[in-house]
């Protein structure tokens, strides 16, 4: 296929469980998935599936009690799990892959101004002067919304617009490849919800860049989204382009989501899922799903294989076997 | 601009304005109002501070009592010693006596109330008038409390000095670097060592003169300087480090363990915050991440911390003191207590509470300085 030239980040079997009193909590149990340049990629799930786990393991960012991280990830044709911290850090950090983080009130340093804590990668990585790093700043500032004069401003005087559009501007200030976003507007009104959305679709155009966009939004991401990731309980069960998978998605898991998602015409009514996602402690054997699942049939009791359906659309269900 | 981000502009400007207008109209009596309301609030509570200390080391007057007892004594005594007197009749030598005694509750001023006089020990207190010890005496032989302090500060600072400052960098730094390696075996080790802190210091010190004075005999028993004094500058010098090297370890030792653990559980905490884990995903090595995104963010902390441990520094360590025979401040409030002198103890502890008030008072304009969220005065 065409697309392996463009292909940015191939991630497989990827692993990242920790260690709690109650046992190994599989966070991420073997995820894969594939995204090419300037594509945006939506991480779909419900809370606890272990969405956020996925980011912190492609971006290395682990707690101390981390059981097991391992996989491979090729970013542009490297391998990053083999590099060690300070290749990572040097390498890869704000280099090629960066983020924007949940909560930008907390994530920006309450004792420096905004426009350094902007500044900072360009004088790590680049090594150049904070001179010239803060007029950097100060253009890509200018660029996501933010006036000027807020670089010599303080965290906690900016309203959470704000910090957000500060936290994107920070996040491509090195011109990445890859951002991966953990949720960037549940903390925000609607409103600007929507403008942080739209800020970054223009970024996608601008910057060239990839995202992966971490969520349980299906409505708002669905306005950014390229291709789709359904994850359910630490693994992810299906991929696709987001308007086929919006259209018909395959998974039955995905189909309730999406069944959950309130439409403005026609008179359907909400759906939700009974039962609750199983404990990330303590897995069952067969499929993940198969407690809730409206379409269970005996195979279900046996883990089921990633089925290629084609057109990059891949699904993890018996339901699609030989297809 | 694009088009879409104009909705957040007028916004912005907006905020910006309201600010400017506050900052620049009542920033002067903003703070100039908080200066005073907090100089006279203060003020008081040094005042009830040091009432309360005349209150307790008076024995609410009791004390009184105890000295009317000694003058009686002391001056029976001396009557009968004194073949001068043995001519007098015994109601002439009992009336002599009785004007004696007045005389001398007069000169300590028990001829008048203790509550008029507590005040009048308050009032001199507060203007710094110190007064003269009614016992004890410099090692030149003045009586001014005054005087009395300043000679014994010096080793005091020395001491205490010495060891609050290796105390508090050392386990600054190396709770820093623990901090890093959560659930190592040093951590552990540290941990496992904190109770350590529940024995006092002259605990401690007794086991080191112990061993290094009486087994070892490599370091003198006690007192800041030997005998003769060295008669050169250097060997001077050499010969305090010497003597200081014992009671500064006692100190040290006592709270060390302790001190690495409270500040390495303080930089654990400040290290899960987001903005810390944003760092380490920029891409910043973890010295700069220490000093920018823990260290910066919690100087205020490290600054409260650091200035009250100097000004303790004042009180001396009382009974290290007294078990090495340290000649500072922490054994003249020993001897002072002995003594019911109660004008040392007060003239002590109003130094004290003056400077504690200073602290107090500076630090809150020096929060305003390295932490950009607080303002003086704002409520």
């Amino acid at each position: 296929m065409a697309e392996n030239n463009s292909s940015l980040l191939d991630v497989h079997d990827l692993k990242l469980h920790f260690r709690a009193s109650a046992g190994i909590v599989q966070a991420v149990d073997g995820v894969n998935f594939q995204l090419n340049r300037n594509e945006a990629v939506v991480v779909l799930g419900e809370s606890g599936c272990g969405k956020t786990s996925l980011a912190k393991a492609l971006l290395r960012l682990l707690p101390r009690n981390v059981a097991e991280y391992s996989g491979e990830v090729y970013l542009g044709g490297e391998e990053l799990m083999g590099l060690t911290d300070e290749e990572y850090r040097k390498q890869i950090r704000w280099v090629r892959m960066s983020m924007v983080p949940q909560a930008a009130m907390n994530a920006l340093n309450p004792v420096l101004r905004v426009g350094d804590q902007v500044a900072e990668p360009m004088m790590i990585h680049a090594g150049i002067k904070k001179e010239e790093a803060l007029a950097q700043a100060r253009d890509m500032f200018s660029r996501v919304g933010v006036s000027a004069d807020f670089l010599h401003r303080y965290a906690f005087e900016l309203s959470g617009g704000m910090r957000q559009r500060v936290a994107i501007a920070m996040s491509l200030v090195t011109l990445p490849d890859l951002v991966v976003l953990d949720e960037p507007t549940s903390a925000l009104d609607v409103l600007t919800q929507a403008n942080i959305f739209n800020l970054l679709k223009r970024i996608k155009k601008e910057f060239e860049v990839s995202f992966i966009l971490i969520t349980h939004d299906i409505a708002t991401s669905s306005e950014l989204a390229d291709r789709v990731a359904v994850m359910y309980a630490g693994q992810i069960v299906e991929v696709g382009d987001a308007e086929s998978f919006f259209s018909a998605p395959l998974h039955p898991y995905a189909q309730k989501l999406m069944a959950s998602v309130p439409r403005l015409r026609g008179d359907q009514e909400l759906e939700f899922i009974i039962g609750k996602p199983p404990s990330l402690i303590d897995l069952p054997t067969g499929c993940r799903f198969a407690a809730r699942c409206p379409r269970r049939f005996e195979k279900c009791d046996q883990d089921p294989p990633v089925f290629d359906m084609g057109n990059r659309r891949i699904v993890k269900c018996w339901l699609y076997e030989g297809n | 601009m694009s088009v879409e981000a104009r909705p957040f502009q007028p916004q912005a400007e907006d905020q910006e304005q309201v600010e400017t207008k506050r900052g620049s109209t009542s920033t002067f009596s903003r703070v100039a109002k908080y200066t005073l309301v907090r100089v006279i609030m203060l003020f008081f509570t040094v005042a009830t501070g040091v009432f309360l200390t005349i209150m307790i080391a008076n024995m609410g007057g009791y004390v009184d009592n105890i000295m009317r007892g000694n003058i009686r004594e002391g001056l029976a005594m001396q009557m009968q010693q004194d073949p001068a007197y043995k001519e007098m009749q015994p109601d002439e030598r009992q009336q002599y006596m009785a004007s004696l005694i007045e005389l001398e509750e007069k000169r300590l001023g028990l001829d008048k109330p203790f509550v008029t006089r507590a005040f009048r020990y308050l009032t001199n207190a507060l203007v710094l008038d110190l007064g003269r010890a009614v016992q004890m005496t410099s090692d030149t032989g003045s009586k001014e409390v005054r005087l009395i302090i300043l000679e014994r500060l010096p080793p005091t600072l020395l001491l205490m000095g010495t060891s609050n400052l290796v105390l508090f960098f050392g386990s600054l730094f190396a709770a820093l670097a623990l901090s890093r390696q959560y659930g190592s075996i040093w951590d552990k080790a540290i941990i496992a060592l904190s109770p350590t802190s529940s024995a006092p210091s002259w605990f401690y010190g007794l086991f080191l003169i112990l061993i290094f004075a009486a087994v070892l005999r490599v370091l003198p028993f006690g007192g800041m300087v030997g005998s003769p004094p060295a008669s050169t500058r250097w060997g001077y010098f050499l010969d305090v480090g010497k003597h200081l090297i014992l009671p500064a370890s006692g100190l040290i030792i006592s709270s060390l363990f302790l001190s690495i653990y409270n500040w390495r559980t303080f930089f654990l905490i400040y290290s899960t915050e987001d903005y810390v884990e944003m760092a380490k995903a920029k891409g910043l090595t973890d010295r700069e991440i220490e000093r920018r995104y823990i260290l910066r963010p919690t100087l205020p902390n490290i600054i409260t911390n650091f200035s009250l441990l100097i000004i303790t520094l004042w009180t001396g360590a009382i009974i290290t003191e007294t078990v090495f025979q340290w000649p500072g401040l922490g054994r003249t409030y020993f001897t002072a207590i002995g003594l019911y002198d109660t004008p040392v103890i007060v003239g002590n502890t109003i130094i004290y509470a003056y400077l504690l008030a200073m602290t107090v008072f500076l630090l809150d304009f020096i929060y305003a300085l390295v932490d950009p969220r607080v303002k003086i005065g704002d409520s």
